[in-house]
C-alpha cells in the first residue's frame, strides 16, 4: 500500500482529519475486565482544534494513542483522513507517524543528544526527505526559536523546548497533530504561548489538532471541547471559554 | 541489606547474566587447562611407574653436560659390562638394551609416518618381559636381522597387522622392508604420546642405531628376597667410572619430573591465556557495575536517606559482585570439564597428541577456580562501589540525575603516570629479561590507556562515526552522537576490546617480525639452491644413507651437511652447529667479521658477532670446551662472523663433529649447490624418493616454509587470544542492552515520530561498530607498540628484521568492525522490539 504525500493544507478532501468509530479498548478479561474505551465514536474535523477532556482513567491518553497508530484498539475502526489504520503493520504506522501525524508531548521529548534544528528536522531526516526551507524558516520565526537552533535540548528552557517539539510535529506538514497535556510541564507565560501557536495554526494555515488536557485555560483555546468519562464521550462544548468549561466540569462532577 | 542486595541481583538477571558470562569463560579455560594438565600428569605418572614397575634396578652413564633426568646426555656402555652385571650376587636377570630416534615407519599409502612432531624411537627388544618397557599384545619378539614389533597404536591406525611387511626408514643405512612379528604396548599404553616404536633384536637395533658393541642402559631385576640396596651397592663396585646404577623407581620419577616439566610449560602458557581473559572479563564487570550504579542512583540515594550507612552501600554493590562471581565459577568450573575435552581437541587439531585417561578434577582447581573467579568479580566492582558511596543522598529527590564524574585532568594524569610505569617497566622487563615484570608492564600499560581512553573518546568517536553519519543519515548520526554521549561509558567498554586486540596486534608484529628475520637470516646465509630437511621438524635427522645419494644426483656440483650438537663452552651449555668444509663457500655465506672460515677445517672454533662482543671473545683466543662422550679439551677460536639465527653462534667443521659426537652423527639437513638447470631439483627428488621422510625444497620453498611454521604457531595464539576478544564482545553487548535500556524513553520517542524499525537497528549497530573501532584503533596502537618493543629486545635471539604486518592489522580493524556488528544484532532487536507506546508512558 502506499502513503499519500500529505496534501497541502487547504487542498484536502473532504474526509475529516480523523475518526473513531465504535472504538473499544479493553485490558484484562473476566471479572478484572477494563474498558479503557467503551465503544468509542468522535470525528475531529479538519483545520479544527480539538480538546478532549476528562478526568484520569477516563481514556483521554488511550483515545489518543489508539488514533495516533501508537496503539492498537480492541474492535472498532480508527481513520486517519480516510485511511482506516486498524489493518497498518508496523511499518506501515511508522510512516504513517513520520508522514501524517505530528506530536507534542508533556514532557517535551527531544533527543537530547541533537541540537534543536536537528529535534525539528528529525522526522524528515528519517524519512529522507529534504526540508522545505522556508516552511522551516516560518516555523522558526513563528515560534521565535531561531537564535536557539544550535543549541541542544539541555541548554534551552522548558518553553524553549516545547516550542521546539511544537515545530518538530509541524515540519512535515501533517494531517493532524496530537498533543498530550503540551502545556503541563510549562509555566503559565510558556504555556500561553505554546498554546496560542496552536491556535494560530489552525487559524492562519489550517492546521489540525487534537489536544489532550487538565486545564480548562488551556481548552479555551480550542473551538471544541470534548469530555470524556469511563471511556466514552458524556459531553461536548463547542466555542468553549475557560468559564463554560469549568460550568461543565463542574455539572458533571 | 543483604535483602537488598539480592534483591538488586534479581531485578537486574539479564544484564549480571552477561557480565556472568564474561567471568564463566574464564574461570572455564583456568578450570579446563587444570583439569587437562592434572589429567595428563596422572597419566603420564602411572603410566611410567607401570613400565618401570619390575625394574628394580638400572646401570646407565652419568649425566653429562649439566643437565640430568629424564632429558640427559649420557654415554653408551660396552656391552661386555652386562655379562659384568649378570654375574654380581643377587641379580636375577640383567638385560642391555639400546634406543635411538629417526626409526620411521612408511604407511601403505607410501607417506612416513609420523604424529604431530612426536618422535620416532627405535629400541632393542627385550625377550624379558619383566623389565622390558614393551608389553606384547599380539604376536611374538623378533628373532631374526628383519623382524620388528611394532607399537599398538600405530598398528591400528594404520592397520598394520601381524605377519605384514614393513618398509622402515633406517637412520644410518637405506630403508628396508622388515615383517612385524608382533604388536606392543608401551607400559599400558597403546604408543607414547603419540611417538611411534619399532622395537628389533638387540643386535640389530645396535646395527641401526649405530651402536653396535654398546648398550644405552642394563636393567636389573634382583633375585627374590635379596636385599635391593644391597645388590645396588655390589653393582656399583664393578662400574667403570662414568657408569652409575640407579633404582627403577629413580628412573621412572626422572621420566614423569621430565614430562611434568614439559607439562608445567604447557600448565603455565594456557593459564597465560586464560588470565588475559578475566583481565578483559574484569573491564566488563566494572564498566557493567559503573552503569547499573549509574542506573540506581536514585535507588542507592533512597538507600541513604533511610539510613544505609556509606559502609552499607558499598557492601552492598561489592556484595552483588561477589554473588555473580561466585556463581559464574561454580558454572565456570562445571565448563571447565567439558572445555579439558575440547582443548585436547584444539591441541590435536594444531597437531599436538596427547595421551588419553580418566579426567582428574582436583581441590586445587576448585580453590583456584573460586577464588580468582571472585576475586576478579570483586576487585572490578570496588570502582564502581566507591562511586555508589559517593552518591549524595539527595540524588533521590533531585530533578536531575547526573553521574558523578572524576574530572578529566585528574583522571589523565594518573592514566599517564601507570602508563609510564607500565612503560618503565615493560622496558626493563625486557632488557634483564623479566618475564613477570614484561607482564605486570603490559597489564599497567593496559590500565593506564584505559583510563586515558576517555579523554580522546569524544574526538575519536566522532571521526570513527563520520563515515557512518554520511553513509546511513540520520541512523548512523544519532549512532555517532550516542557514543560520544558518555566517554567514560564508550572507552570502559572500548578498553577491552582494546587489550585483546593489542595482544593479537602485538603477536601478529612479533610473527611477522619473526618471519621476516627467518627469511632474511635464510638470505643471509644461504648459497644452496636446495635444501634438504626431515620433514618432522621436531626430532627428526637427516639419514646418512641420503649425502651420498643426494650429492651424486645429476645437476648437484656441491654439497654441506649441517648438524647441531650440545656441548659447554666455559661451563655453559650451549648448541654447536657443524658443516662440511669441503663446498662450504659454495653452500654457506659465512661473512666474516675477523680471521677466516677456513680455520674451521683446521678444527678451530668460529663463533658469531654477537657472542664475541657479548663474551668478549677475539680471534687467537683459547676456550675450554667439554664434550659428552670426549670429555673437557679447550678450542681456539679461528673466527668470527657476522650473526645468523640460521647458523647459530658456534661453528665447527664436519670432520671436528665426527670426532665428538660418534654415536648421534646425523645431519639436520643438508645443503645442495646445482648448475642452475631446472632438471635439477627432480633430479634430487627422484633420488631421494625412497625417503618419505624428507623433503627437497628450493630456497624460496625453505623460506615459505619456515613462514608457514611461525603462521602455525600464530594461528594457535590467535585462537587461544580469540576467547578474550569474545569476552570484550559480551562486554559491547552488555553496554549496547544497558544503554537501550536506558534509552527507552528516547527510542520510544524516536519511534513515535517515524523511526522505522530498521533504522533503529542502524543507529545500535552504528554505535557497536563505533565502540568496536574505538577500541581496535587503540589496541592495534598500543599492540603494535608492545609487538615492535618484544621484537626489539630479541635482536640478539635473531629477531633482526621489525616487521609491521600492515595489511594484518588492517584486516584487524575490519574484523573488529564486523564483530561489533555482530555483537549489536541482539541490542539492536532489542530496542527495535520495544513497544513505542510502553517506550513513552514510561515516565
Amino acid at each position: 500500500m502506499t502513503l499519500a504525500e500529505p496534501a497541502p493544507a487547504g487542498q484536502r478532501s473532504d474526509a475529516p482529519a480523523a475518526r473513531a468509530v465504535e472504538l473499544r479498548k479493553t485490558y484484562g478479561s473476566g471479572a478484572a475486565t477494563v474498558h479503557a474505551l467503551a465503544g468509542i465514536t468522535v470525528t475531529f474535523d479538519r483545520a479544527r482544534f480539538t480538546a478532549v477532556m476528562g478526568p484520569s482513567g477516563s481514556g483521554k491518553s488511550t483515545l489518543m494513542h489508539c488514533m495516533a497508530g501508537l496503539d492498537r484498539p480492541t474492535s472498532g475502526q480508527a481513520y486517519v483522513g480516510s485511511l482506516d489504520i486498524a489493518g497498518l503493520d508496523d511499518s506501515d504506522l511508522t510512516q504513517l507517524r513520520r508522514d501524517r501525524i505530528g506530536f507534542v508531548f508533556q514532557s517535551f521529548n527531544l533527543v537530547p543528544t541533537l541540537s534543536a534544528g536537528e529535534n525539528i528536522t528529525l522526522p524528515a531526516d528519517l524519512a529522507g526527505r529534504k526540508v522545505d526551507r522556508d516552511w522551516f524558516d516560518y516555523l522558526v520565526t513563528q515560534l521565535r526559536i531561531g537564535d536557539r537552533l544550535s543549541h541542544r535540548p539541555t541548554e534551552l528552557s522548558g518553553g524553549q523546548q516545547q516550542r521546539c517539539a511544537c515545530a518538530r510535529a509541524l515540519i512535515n506538514r501533517p494531517d493532524l497533530v496530537f498533543a498530550d497535556e503540551p502545556t503541563g510541564n510549562l509555566d503559565s507565560n510558556s504555556s500561553s504561548e505554546v498554546l496560542e501557536f496552536m491556535r494560530r495554526s489552525v487559524t492562519e494555515f489550517g492546521q489540525s489538532i487534537v489536544m489532550v488536557t487538565h486545564d480548562p485555560r488551556g481548552a479555551a483555546f480550542a473551538d471544541r471541547v470534548v469530555f470524556l468519562a469511563d471511556g466514552d464521550i458524556v459531553d461536548e462544548l463547542a466555542a468553549p471559554t475557560a468559564d463554560s468549561i469549568l460550568e461543565h466540569m463542574r455539572t458533571l462532577g | 541489606m543483604w535483602r537488598v542486595t539480592l534483591k538488586g541481583l534479581l531485578a537486574h538477571k539479564l544484564r549480571l547474566a552477561l557480565t556472568a558470562l564474561a567471568i564463566v569463560l574464564g574461570i572455564t579455560f583456568i578450570a579446563g587447562t587444570f583439569v587437562l594438565t592434572d589429567t595428563l600428569h596422572n597419566t603420564f605418572t602411572s603410566l611410567f611407574g607401570n613400565v618401570y614397575q619390575n625394574v628394580d634396578l638400572q646401570v646407565r652413564g652419568v649425566a653429562q653436560l649439566g643437565s640430568s633426568g629424564g632429558s640427559a646426555t649420557r654415554n653408551a656402555l660396552p656391552q661386555s659390562l652386562v655379562a659384568s652385571v649378570r654375574a654380581v650376587p643377587g641379580v636375577a636377570a640383567a638385560e642391555g638394551s639400546v634406543q635411538g630416534l629417526n626409526v620411521q615407519y612408511v604407511s601403505p599409502q607410501g607417506k612416513a609416518i609420523s604424529t604431530g612432531g612426536a618422535p620416532n624411537i627405535g629400541v632393542s627388544f627385550d625377550p624379558d618381559q619383566r623389565v622390558s618397557a614393551l608389553r606384547l599384545a599380539q604376536g611374538g619378539p623378533p628373532t631374526t636381522p628383519h623382524d620388528v614389533v611394532m607399537d599398538l597404536g600405530t598398528a591400528q591406525k594404520y592397520g598394520f597387522k601381524v605377519g605384514q611387511t614393513v618398509r622402515i626408514l633406517l637412520p644410518f643405512a637405506p630403508p628396508a622392508d622388515f615383517t612385524i612379528t608382533g604388536l606392543a604396548r608401551f607400559g599400558t599404553a597403546n604408543n607414547l604420546a603419540g611417538a611411534t616404536l619399532a622395537a628389533f633384536d638387540l643386535p640389530t637395533a645396535q646395527a641401526i642405531l649405530n651402536r653396535v658393541g654398546t648398550v644405552d642402559s642394563i636393567d636389573v631385576v634382583t633375585s627374590p628376597g635379596a636385599d635391593k640396596a644391597r645388590v645396588q651397592r655390589a653393582i656399583a663396585r664393578i662400574l667403570p667410572p662414568g657408569v652409575e646404577v640407579v633404582t627403577g623407581q629413580t628412573v621412572a620419577n626422572e621420566q614423569t619430573s621430565a614430562i611434568n616439566s614439559a607439562l608445567a610449560f604447557f600448565n603455565t602458557a594456557l593459564l597465560v591465556f586464560a588470565f588475559i581473559a578475566l583481565f578483559v572479563g574484569g573491564f566488563t564487570i566494572l564498566n557493567t557495575f559503573s552503569i547499573i550504579v549509574g542506573q540506581r542512583t536514585r535507588e542507592l540515594a533512597l538507600l541513604r536517606i533511610v539510613g544505609a550507612s556509606r559502609r552499607q552501600v558499598f557492601r552492598s554493590v561489592l556484595g552483588e559482585a561477589a554473588v555473580v562471581g561466585l556463581l559464574s565459577s561454580l558454572i565456570g568450573l562445571g565448563l571447565g570439564v567439558l572445555a579439558a575435552m575440547g582443548l585436547e581437541a584444539l591441541l590435536g587439531a594444531f597437531g599436538v597428541t596427547l595421551p588419553s585417561g580418566p579426567l582428574v578434577f582436583e581441590g586445587r582447581t576448585v580453590v583456584v577456580c573460586l577464588i580468582v573467579g571472585v576475586g576478579v568479580t570483586v576487585v572490578s566492582a570496588i570502582s564502581p562501589a566507591r562511586r555508589a558511596v559517593r552518591i549524595a543522598p539527595v540524588a533521590a529527590i533531585a530533578e536531575q540525575q547526573t553521574e558523578a564524574d572524576i574530572p578529566l585532568r585528574r583522571r589523565f594524569t594518573w592514566g599517564a603516570g601507570i602508563t609510564l610505569v607500565g612503560i618503565v617497566a615493560l622496558a626493563y622487563g625486557l632488557t634483564k629479561p623479566l618475564i613477570e615484570l614484561v607482564g605486570l608492564g603490559a597489564v599497567l600499560i593496559f590500565i593506564g590507556v584505559a583510563r586515558l581512553a576517555p579523554a580522546v573518546a569524544r574526538p575519536m568517536s566522532s571521526v570513527i562515526g563520520r563515515p557512518m553519519a554520511g553513509m546511513l543519515g540520520m541512523s548512523g548520526r544519532l549512532g555517532r552522537e550516542n557514543s560520544m554521549r558518555s566517554p567514560r561509558r564508550t572507552a570502559q567498554t572500548a578498553s577491552a576490546l582494546m587489550v585483546g586486540l593489542a595482544l593479537v596486534s602485538a603477536i601478529a608484529v612479533f610473527g611477522a617480525s619473526l618471519s621476516g628475520s627467518a627469511v632474511s637470516s635464510i638470505n643471509d646465509a644461504l648459497n644452496a639452491d636446495l635444501i634438504v630437511t626431515p620433514v618432522s621438524n621436531v626430532s627428526g635427522a637427516v639419514p646418512n644413507a641420503v649425502v651420498p645419494v643426494a650429492a651424486a644426483a645429476p645437476g648437484v656440483t656441491a654439497s654441506s651437511s649441517i648438524y647441531t650438537g650440545k656441548f659447554e663452552l666455559k661451563g655453559e651449555l650451549n648448541t654447536l652447529t657443524a658443516t662440511s668444509t669441503k663446498d662450504l663457500s659454495k653452500t654457506v655465506n659465512l661473512a666474516m667479521a675477523e680471521g677466516t672460515s677456513g680455520s674451521l677445517a683446521a678444527g678451530q672454533l668460529l663463533i658469531d658477532t654477537t657472542t664475541a662482543s657479548a663474551k668478549n671473545l677475539h680471534v687467537g683466543n683459547v676456550v675450554p670446551v667439554t664434550f659428552a662422550e670426549t670429555g673437557r679439551s679447550t678450542m681456539r677460536i679461528g673466527g668470527v662472523f657476522k650473526a645468523n639465527a640460521l647458523i647459530g653462534r658456534y661453528l665447527v667443521s664436519d670432520g671436528f663433529y665426527r670426532a665428538h659426537y660418534a654415536s648421534t652423527e646425523l645431519p639436520v639437513a643438508v645443503l645442495l649447490r646445482t648448475d642452475g638447470s631446472p632438471t635439477a631439483e627432480a633430479a634430487v627428488t627422484h633420488a631421494l624418493s625412497g625417503y618419505p621422510n624428507l623433503k627437497v625444497q628450493t630456497k624460496a620453498q625453505f623460506e615459505q616454509s619456515q613462514r608457514a611454521q611461525v603462521n602455525q604457531l600464530l594461528g594457535l595464539v590467535y585462537a587461544l587470544l580469540a576467547l578474550a576478544v569474545i569476552i570484550a564482545l559480551i562486554g559491547i553487548v552488555n553496554t549496547l542492552m544497558l544503554s537501550v535500556f536506558e534509552r527507552t524513553h528516547e527510542i520510544g520517542l524516536l519511534r513515535a515520530v517515524g523511526m522505522r524499525r530498521r533504522q533503529v537497528r542502524a543507529m545500535i549497530r552504528s554505535e557497536s561498530v563505533i565502540l568496536a573501532v574505538f577500541g581496535a584503533v587503540i589496541g592495534i596502537v598500543v599492540g603494535t607498540g608492545l609487538g615492535i618493543a618484544l621484537s626489539s629486545s630479541l635482536r640478539s635471539q635473531g629477531i633482526t628484521d621489525i616487521v609491521v604486518p600492515v595489511s594484518s592489522l588492517v584486516v584487524f580493524l575490519v574484523l573488529a568492525a564486523v564483530l561489533g556488528l555482530i555483537a549489536a544484532s541482539w541490542p539492536a532487536r532489542r530496542a527495535a522490539r520495544l513497544d513505542v507506546l510502553a517506550a513513552i508512558a514510561s515516565e
